[in-house]
């Protein structure tokens, strides 16, 4: 617990090097574990109740019951999928908050949601899209895109300038948005088909939604590893990590990219959703300490374990009916949010 | 955003100022001329239509009985509204950014167009008057914002944590928003959707004569307030030295956008960008900020609204879209290349 939001120093490293990092596996592990029963819990749980037993059973020996196929055809796709893409949403925010040395970002803050929801509102316009699964391409697409835009506007000499990065990325959200609503409005059944997608859910996809989007999701966690390190030393101001040796523009766009492709999967996937990947690092922070290479492996955990948290509670309050998981981590979100930010800020 | 130009301000020489102060009032001018011209256009365009400045004298009573009435009673609401609600988001926008020394700063950022959203979709939904979504949205927006103040104090308010906790708020207000919006059935959720947007359709007198006067009234206090936000914008330790108490001060400015925005936004919706936008191209256009760029801050708002919804109206092939796409649409390229154009030698020099 007396781990600070400061970045870690070589003194006390060294000084307390064994305990801290046994306690941060142990915390790690314990993560895990939780992530486990969530898991369990999410296949249990739902408008239709599965006693654990039989969820075992289902799975082991393919329970032909009703109850059997309820967790093998609908429960377990939607798990592992939220597993998945939490992950991918604690990573990416983890890596954008590194990045720009701000504790509200988030891949949101970026455009993604809202590239993607336009081209998304637009596909389904023009093509007469009604599946999820068909919106995956022009979601990653519209998502990239925007980001590629919001960076673009941000860059000067070779470098991210933030308030451009946080301006631009604000003007560019203002403007899909109301374009976003602008094509729902002219079209009536655009409206009705994509306003669910808009809400962002786990819910109505198979396993197989994840195939495409496997490339990009291992190449971006394999790019965000690869500079947590130096992420640390960015923590530092860009002048002292340049002393440091590190390449502070290079990474700066390395870990663009690891967010772009991180984030702009999980919303082809799921829909836009916020609030996981603004949270899951402040969560991991308190738990392991500002570390890079501890952040990212604890987002890896924290990330599934608040989406399927998220999407169990929306399937258990207001059962028989769902609510949608993006409503959830948004309203589970906002006072979480509220109570760090009357902590953090002074 | 707001440091370099306001440290360049002291520095400045008289013939800067001047220089200063001719450019704003040219501005101004122009923009009071763009005013009228939309104004009249908006007046006499339609399907009747009448020339532009019969349609002025129509709306000061003279003239054509027939023109008068068709001027006064069907076209000016909208036409007034759009202008009144543009000046007060717009002034609204100025001053949070300014109190809350961040650019981004907007009554987005204050809960207060969620908390008018919320209200407005929720009598939406209730299937109550359309005649009651005005004071409801102006009652949300006033209650989020009393909900922000009560989360973000903690025996006092700082600016960071007021949008910081307004950011929590906002959202979880959106998301309220959405949730109504997915769960409806497809007639309520579009026209949720259009007034979240923001939209200047059938606006009567009472609302505007209300809505224009607390604005104006609102606009006006901002004017007098400005000496304290120039004071504010030399620090805490600086403006309690000058004998300005800067909590007190602060909040009732706070107090002062919040009213600006929540009336505003029971006008029209929650017409995005124009409060963010505005103060940008108004800086950019006419350099710091002083009590003759507010006053310029106001014409530019209401130009930019009213602009929007005439092209909404007459313009566009498309019949229906909520004025605030069209805010976005035109205001995002200027103020992208303004930004662009603007902060390359400017940006530079100061990190060197």
């Amino acid at each position: 617990m007396n781990v600070t939001d400061a970045p870690p120093d070589r003194a006390s490293r060294s000084a307390a090097g064994r305990p801290a990092t046994t306690r941060r596996t142990l915390l790690l592990v314990g993560g895990a574990a939780l992530l486990v029963a969530c898991a369990a819990l999410s296949l249990a749980a739902g408008s239709r109740s599965v006693p654990l037993a039989t969820v075992w059973h289902a799975l082991t020996d393919g329970d032909q019951s009703r109850d059997g196929l309820v967790v093998t055809g609908l429960r377990v796709p939607r798990t592992v999928i939220g597993v998945v893409i939490g992950a991918a949403l604690g990573v990416a925010g983890a890596v954008a908050q590194g990045v720009t040395r701000n504790p509200l970002a988030s891949p949101a803050t970026l455009g993604i949601n809202h590239g993607a929801g336009f081209a998304v509102v637009v596909a389904s316009y023009a093509l007469h899209l009604t599946h999820p699964a068909q919106y995956l391409p022009f979601a990653f697409a519209g998502a990239a895109l925007a980001t590629l835009a919001v960076l673009a506007l941000a860059r000067r000499a070779g470098d991210l300038d933030p308030v451009r990065l946080a301006l631009g990325g604000t003007v560019l959200d203002a403007v899909l948005i109301s374009w976003t609503s602008a094509v729902m409005l002219t079209s009536h059944r655009t409206l009705d088909e994509a306003r669910f997608w808009l809400a962002g859910s786990l819910a109505g996809r198979q396993t197989g939604i994840l195939l495409p989007v496997a490339v990009p999701l291992a190449v971006g966690l394999l790019l965000a590893l690869a500079i947590a390190p130096a992420l640390n030393a960015l923590a530092l101001g860009d002048e002292t990590a340049q002393a440091l040796g590190v390449p502070v523009a290079r990474i700066r766009a390395a870990g663009g990219v690891a967010v772009i492709l991180l984030a702009a999967s999980s919303v082809a996937v799921a829909g836009p959703l916020s609030f996981v990947g603004l949270a899951a690092p402040h969560l991991v922070r308190k738990a392991v300490g500002a570390d890079h290479r501890w952040l990212l492996p604890g987002c890896l955990v924290a990330g599934p374990l608040l989406l399927l948290t998220a999407d169990i509670l929306g399937r258990v309050v207001l059962r028989p009916v769902e609510l949608e998981v993006g409503i959830v981590t948004a309203l589970l979100g906002a006072p979480m949010l509220a109570f760090l930010a009357r902590k953090v800020a002074r | 955003m707001t440091s370099p130009t306001t440290a360049t301000a002291p520095r400045a020489t008289g013939g800067a100022l001047a220089r200063q102060r001719r450019r704003t009032a040219l501005l101004s001018t122009v923009a009071v001329t763009l005013l009228i011209a939309l104004m009249a256009v908006g007046l006499g365009t339609g399907e009747v239509s009448v020339p532009p400045l019969d349609a002025l004298r129509g709306l000061a009573g003279l003239g054509d009985p027939g023109t008068v009435m068709l001027v006064q009673e069907l076209r000016a609401p909208r036409v007034l509204s759009a202008a009144t609600a543009g000046a007060g988001l717009a002034v609204a926008g100025a001053i949070l950014q300014r109190v809350a020394r961040n650019p981004l700063a907007s009554p987005d950022v204050v809960g207060v167009t969620g908390g008018a959203s919320l209200a407005a979709v929720a009598v939406i939904a209730s299937g109550a008057p359309a005649a009651l979504i005005s004071p409801a949205a102006l009652g949300g927006g006033l209650l989020a914002a009393v909900l922000l103040g009560l989360l973000a104090w903690r025996g006092g308010f700082t600016v960071s944590r007021l949008v910081l906790v307004g950011l929590a708020v906002q959202s979880g207000l959106a998301a309220a928003v959405n949730l109504l919006i997915v769960r409806f059935p497809a007639e309520l959720a579009s026209s949720a959707l259009q007034w979240t947007t923001g939209s200047v359709y059938g606006r009567t007198w009472t609302e505007v004569d209300a809505g224009g006067a607390v604005i104006l009234a609102g606009i006006a206090a901002a004017l007098l307030g400005h000496r304290q936000l120039s004071v504010l914008d030399l620090g805490d330790d600086s403006a309690g030295a000058l004998g300005l108490p800067p909590k007190t001060a602060r909040l009732r400015l706070l107090l002062l956008a919040v009213v600006l925005a929540s009336v505003a936004a029971a006008l029209t919706g929650p017409v995005g960008f124009v409060a963010l936008a505005v103060p940008h191209i108004t800086r950019f256009l006419a350099g710091p900020p002083t009590a003759g760029t507010l006053v310029l801050t106001a014409l530019t708002g209401a130009v930019l609204l009213l602009g929007a919804d005439l092209a909404v109206l007459h313009l566009l092939p498309v019949h229906g879209l909520p004025v605030g796409v069209l805010t976005a649409t035109l205001g995002a390229p200027w103020l992208l290349v303004l930004m662009l154009r603007h902060m390359k030698p400017n940006a530079g020099s100061a990190t060197r």
